[in-house]
């Protein structure tokens, strides 16, 4: 029973992160390496909460705004050259990121920190208690899946960026301002990174460089959902809790290999990964 | 000059430990052991476009070889030459699996990023999971190890750097080595011309990842310590910082690049290390994005204008041209009774059918012009003809060899040269340089020289004399005019001596000069050299005038197959033209 | 640039920085090098460290330094690990030219400085407690290892909560795993059970899978030995989280570390030779000097801190002893030398080792320490047979 909640957890925890990298890949076709900047940049935008003494669930919103300012400046000045240079544009965000991680230590100190959580303690559920907080992350993962969905499916600008992730070219001569479109889905993509930077952080600590290992992992999965949210919902679902499963019957390092390599050997196989073609 | 070069270095090597401070030639010992490598990133990301995140992996393995035998076994010379055994075959065994993985035909360049880039996060994790046996987050170390004073180490590095370095520089001026650009710079018509490109982005990796397992040996037996993160993603990451920053595919740039900012890193203290790794950083963003050729161009480029040079033109002297022996084509060698048979060929894009059953059957000495209105297939047919994973049903033989699933290069094999609508050739390279990887196939690159001469078939000399490329030939190609290019690809087709030509609107762009030019010669190979052509057109009148016999293609079926005179006036084809035709009908008027 | 060009550059370069660096003074200030984590798992105790070590050398230079000369420290980060420790060490020694390294550090950080230690020939205090059992020419330790540590709890657990099975958790690297080695011998060798032995590395901050075995394991107590700051962190509250609540003792967290884990950290047990409530005059002394120096910026003194304090003097101790600051002449000192710091008369010489009075205290709700016991003069044990 705890290893389902692990599973379900981890899983919720996956998406979050992944989210938001999977909408920049979508609409921009680059992988946004900064992506770890993000989240580390919303780990410390909690941290800033909890140092001003603000209500801790606070830490969520202002994340989230923090990390799309970020993100816009970023489009403007970087991501655009980069666009036609999908491999370039792996390491010049990386570039970012390192960038991100240096100003962050400037600013607030290279030890490690921690950040208080809106919730601590357990609840009874099933019979065994489980962390009430873990649990939140499940809620707030599926509130985040909905109202990306929702905007996606039912909004205007929803559309306009299907369009522009189906066929740029064709959506610009149809009179989309897709240069428009990417700007907003990339500050969104960065805003969500944020976010989930700031619903890890009460789990763990902040440090500057904490957002590395999410960014691998993140990555993978993207790669392997190919540009719809269900398929990274059911890729989150299935190496989430492969991770889960290896971690708790072997070996927990190891456990943490195994979504990149299942994602990696997943598209050797079957390039498109989970998704329907 | 490069012999110059590199004993000056020699020099500043020697003398190095008794001019410079003990905290720098510390130092620098470890700069030369990571320069190593950031060689061997720049030979596969600078030279052959291969973007890798694992180099740091190989170097992590040729390390803890030297910390596990020298912990858990001992220390001597046996045991010593047991573990630098081990490193380099170990790690050359990891890279053949992560090349094999990654380099698969049709995979794309991202996907096999991404494996270079989960390759060091694997190492560095089964490194932490190894509790005891490989010390986990403390690494091993304090173990014995080679009684060898710094100053020796010193010259042991630096010299191994310098010779690396010089090998590396010829190889990479060598013929072989310029098939690393054509790689690079245009996979595909490298696929056409009959380069195995998995196999040579496979074989470069595992050389690369020797050389980087014996810096690790070598950086484990100086610091007399190994952790994981030395086989790590960030350390991989880094050595692609300093290769962009000192200047891709430049070989001295990396290497100056990383002695440069390893040592001076090593410098700064307090704060400033994060001072300096935001300067870093932001350099590495900016040459990304506005300067892919890092900083090192800038000063060559500068130096070569001081001196008066351009840069559109290879400094060294035009090879030789030389005729090959007249021989039949190598291709028409494995000539069988039937140069072309294609059945029930099928093409379909999920439910939008492309090509739906192709017939027919061609011989040596014809010269078959496909001809039909835009969409008919014509193209997707080509493409068919020349790689196997193309089709979608159907069977494809090729001088009677099947060839089923096959990827472009060994359907070359077979004897398939195929010329490209666009003209499709490698910019960076100068025209020699060109036709040469076109004749890799037949006549191996030399590994450390370039050859003097350079023979082509009588046809592909035509084809250079009669444009004008033969003065040209130390010319970029970037630089040549449109039909210029064209003309170097059909000479490049040709000199693989292909005994099934296939070519798609070569006339495309040419003058009426050119075309004659270009007709005479493939009905001199067709006639003469017994080859059979297939041409894709649009120009009538050139298809009237050299064509044996035409076929022509509606909406992915073959209409109407037959001499010139009964197509040319056939009814049906105007009404095809001017598209009068009902889909579907298919009848012979 | 042509290489005749370089080299020429490189010999200016060599020439400026011999006549910077040539100023031999008889008045040349003692240095004092200091490789300590700032960044990564250490971070959180690093703070505290350098304090300790800022204000032994101003007390000792406002009483005439060492031998007449001036103390200065020099610190730099060594990342809390293998790595960033090389590179510290090396900096240090061969840069910075120290005249003694007096540190805490992770034992990942100390067994990858040690091999420098010795090419460099520089007498290293390690002020941290460890696994025990590293022995080096120029190495002497000032701080508690297992023989000394373990027992206190173990024996307290068997006693008052009859705990008969254990699970042990820790940071996988030298310190964790020789910490819970010797503690598996000593629970077995009072009659105890070990359901689960479980490993994170050093960096590694999610525990679920762990907390999941030791949940189905269902154990007595639980005894971690993780690396110095982070992981108690997040191992701690991760624990609280999962609602774990049996007796809970920490091999490896000191009090600075459990005030910031806030309520978390209320009742678990430490055991250590140094708490903030010690009622000697020396300690109290010691922390009111703290204060007045640090004032709001004061980082809770602690057993990984406090060492650090008492090893400069000692190391003052034994230059003066000596009369120089050559190694070959301190070495053989620092063992004959003892100082009486906040936490008693510290004498390193049991096997480059100390004797320590330790305590086992128990958490309170406000971060504080109720000392449960105390144990006088414990002996470190056979730590370096080998070493004179």
């Amino acid at each position: 029973m705890a290893t389902l909640l692990d599973i379900v957890t981890t899983a919720a925890i996956l998406f979050a992160v992944g989210a938001g990298l999977l909408i920049v890949f979508g609409v921009m076709k680059i992988i946004n390496f900064a992506h770890g900047g993000f989240l580390t940049v919303g780990g410390y935008s909690a941290l800033a909460v909890t140092r001003l003494g603000w209500n801790p669930w606070f830490s969520l919103a202002f994340a989230f705004v923090i990390g799309s300012v970020c993100g816009m400046i970023i489009e403007r000045l970087v991501v655009r050259p980069l666009y036609a240079r999908p491999l370039d544009a792996i390491l010049a965000t990386w570039g970012l990121g390192i960038i991100i991680g240096q100003l962050i230590t400037l600013a607030f100190g290279r030890e490690v920190q921690f950040v208080q959580s809106p919730v601590s303690g357990a609840v009874e559920l099933l019979g065994s208690s489980y962390s009430e907080y873990r649990l939140l992350l499940v809620g707030i993962a599926v509130i985040l899946a909905l109202v990306l969905g929702a905007v996606l499916n039912a909004t205007r600008l929803g559309l306009v960026t299907r369009a522009v992730i189906m066929n740029e070219n064709l959506a610009r001569g149809l009179g989309i301002n897709s240069g428009l479109v990417r700007f907003a889905t990339f500050s969104l993509g960065a805003g969500l990174a944020s976010l989930a930077g700031a619903l890890i952080t009460p789990l763990s600590s902040v440090d500057p460089n904490m957002g590395v290992p999410w960014l691998v992992n993140a990555f993978m999965l993207v790669m392997v959902s190919g540009v719809s949210l269900v398929s990274l919902g059911v890729a989150c679902l299935v190496l989430g809790g492969a991770q889960v499963l290896v971690s708790s019957w072997g070996n927990p390092i190891l456990g943490g290999l195994t979504i990149v390599v299942l994602a990696a050997l997943v598209l050797r196989f079957r390039p498109q990964g989970f998704a329907r073609d | 000059m490069l012999g110059i070069w590199a004993i000056v270095a020699l020099v500043l090597v020697a003398v190095g430990p008794w001019v410079l401070p003990t905290y720098m030639v510390n130092g620098l010992i470890r700069a030369f052991l990571y320069a190593a490598v950031a060689l061997t990133v720049d030979l596969l990301w600078g030279y052959t476009g291969i973007l890798t995140f694992g180099q740091s992996a190989f170097f992590g393995i040729g390390a803890y070889a030297v910390g596990l035998m020298f912990t858990h076994v001992g220390f001597g010379p046996g045991y010593a030459t047991m573990a630098f055994i081990g490193a380099v075959v170990g790690a050359m065994l990891v890279a053949a699996i992560v090349g094999w993985l990654a380099f698969y035909h049709g995979a794309s360049p991202l996907y096999g990023s991404v494996v270079t880039l989960v390759l060091p996060i694997v190492v560095s994790q089964i490194l932490y999971s190894g509790g005891n046996f490989t010390g986990s987050s403390s690494g091993l170390s304090g173990f014995e190890s080679f009684d060898i004073s710094i100053e020796t180490w010193f010259w042991i590095a630096g010299t191994f750097l310098v010779l690396l370095t010089a090998l590396a520089w010829l190889f990479v001026h060598s013929d072989a080595g310029k098939v690393l650009v054509a790689i690079r710079e245009n996979e595909q018509r490298c696929e056409y011309v009959g380069i195995d490109v998995s196999r040579v982005k496979i074989l470069l990796m595992v050389v690369c990842a020797g050389v980087a397992a014996v810096a690790g040996y070598m950086f484990a037996g100086v610091q007399m310590v190994v952790a994981p993160e030395y086989a790590g993603f960030v350390f991989g990451t880094e050595l692609l910082i300093w290769v962009a920053l000192g200047g891709r595919g430049s070989l001295i740039g990396p290497v100056l690049g990383t002695l440069v900012l390893d040592v001076s890193t090593s410098y700064l203290s307090g704060n400033l290390p994060f001072v300096w790794k935001l300067i870093i950083g932001v350099a590495f963003v900016v040459v990304i994005v506005a300067l892919p050729q890092g900083l090192m161009p800038l000063i060559t480029g500068f130096v070569r204008r001081l001196m008066g040079r351009g840069g559109a033109a290879r400094s060294e002297p035009a090879p030789m041209l030389a005729a090959v022996e007249e021989e039949p084509f190598a291709g028409l060698q494995g000539a069988g009774s039937q140069a072309l048979a294609l059945a029930g060929v099928r093409k379909n894009f999920g439910s939008l059918v492309v090509l739906d059953g192709i017939d027919f059957v061609a011989g040596r000495g014809e010269l078959l012009s496909l001809v039909g209105p835009n969409g008919a297939g014509k193209t997707t047919l080509m493409r068919c003809i020349a790689d196997g994973g193309e089709r979608s049903g159907g069977s494809v033989r090729v001088n009677d060899h099947d060839i089923e699933r096959l990827p472009p290069y060994a359907c070359v094999g077979f004897g398939v040269g195929r010329k490209f609508q666009n003209a499709n050739v490698f910019d960076s390279l100068s025209v020699a340089e060109a036709l040469r990887i076109a004749r890799s196939r037949l006549e191996r690159p030399s590994l450390l020289r370039r050859a003097d001469t350079l023979l082509l078939p009588e046809a592909a000399l035509q084809v250079i004399r009669a444009t004008g490329l033969d003065r040209d030939l130390q010319r970029e190609v970037r630089h040549l005019s449109h039909g210029e290019k064209q003309a170097l690809e059909l000479a490049m087709v040709l000199a693989l001596e292909p005994s099934v030509l296939l070519l798609d609107e070569p006339t495309a762009g040419l003058t009426k000069s050119e075309r004659t030019l270009i007709g005479g010669i493939l009905v001199d190979l067709a006639r003469n050299h017994r080859l059979c052509i297939l041409l894709v057109e649009h120009d009538l009148d050139f298809v009237r005038e050299i064509s044996s016999r035409v076929i022509v293609m509606h909406q992915g079926r073959i209409v109407l197959d037959g001499t010139v005179e009964a197509v040319v006036d056939s009814e049906l084809v105007r009404t095809i033209y001017a598209g009068g035709m009902t889909p579907r009908s298919g009848a012979v008027a | 640039m042509t290489s005749h060009s370089r080299s020429c550059r490189l010999a200016a370069v060599v020439a400026v920085s011999m006549g910077l660096g040539s100023n031999v003074h008889a008045a040349d200030p003692i240095k004092i090098g200091i490789p300590v984590g700032l960044s990564g798992a250490n971070s959180v105790v690093a703070p505290s460290v350098v304090q300790s070590a800022e204000l032994a050398v101003e007390e000792i230079n406002a009483n005439g330094g060492i031998l007449g000369r001036k103390v200065v420290l020099e610190v730099a980060d060594d990342g809390s690990g293998a790595a960033g420790a090389q590179k510290a060490f090396d900096s240090l020694i061969f840069r910075k030219k120290v005249d003694v390294l007096i540190s805490m550090e992770t034992s990942a950080a100390r067994n990858a400085g040690l091999p420098i230690v010795t090419r460099g020939k520089t007498p290293f205090i390690y002020t941290s407690f460890y696994e025990g059992r590293s022995c080096n020419k120029y190495l002497y330790v000032n701080a508690w290892v297992p023989d000394q540590q373990v027992a206190p709890i173990v024996d307290y657990f068997m006693k008052k909560y009859s705990a008969k099975t254990y699970f042990l958790v820790g940071s996988d690297y030298a310190f964790g795993r020789g910490m819970l080695e010797f503690t598996k011998s000593y629970i077995t060798s009072k009659g105890g059970k070990v359901l689960g032995e479980e490993y994170l590395p050093m960096d590694g901050t999610d525990w679920t899978p762990i907390i999941s075995k030791l949940k189905a394991a269902k154990p007595d107590a639980l005894i971690t030995s993780t690396a110095g700051g982070a992981p108690n962190v997040t191992l701690t509250k991760q624990l609280r989280a999962a609602g774990i609540t049996i007796p809970y003792g920490n091999l490896a967290v000191d009090e600075g570390t459990a005030k910031s884990m806030g309520i978390d950290a209320e009742g678990i047990y430490i055991s250590g030779s140094y708490f903030t409530n010690i009622a000697s005059p020396k300690n109290k002394e010691f922390l009111a000097a703290m204060a007045k120096k640090f004032g709001a910026n004061l980082k809770t003194p602690n057993d990984l801190s406090v060492p650090q304090y008492e090893g400069v003097y000692a190391y003052k101790a034994a230059v003066e002893k000596a009369g120089s600051t050559e190694a070959d002449k301190v070495i053989p000192a620092l063992a004959e030398v003892s100082f009486e710091g906040p936490r008693g008369v510290i004498k390193m010489n049991k096997q480059r080792h100390a004797p320590l009075t330790m305590y086992l205290g128990k958490v309170k709700a406000d971060g504080g320490i109720e000392v449960l016991e105390t144990f006088k003069d414990v002996d470190p044990g056979e730590q370096c047979p080998k070493l004179k």
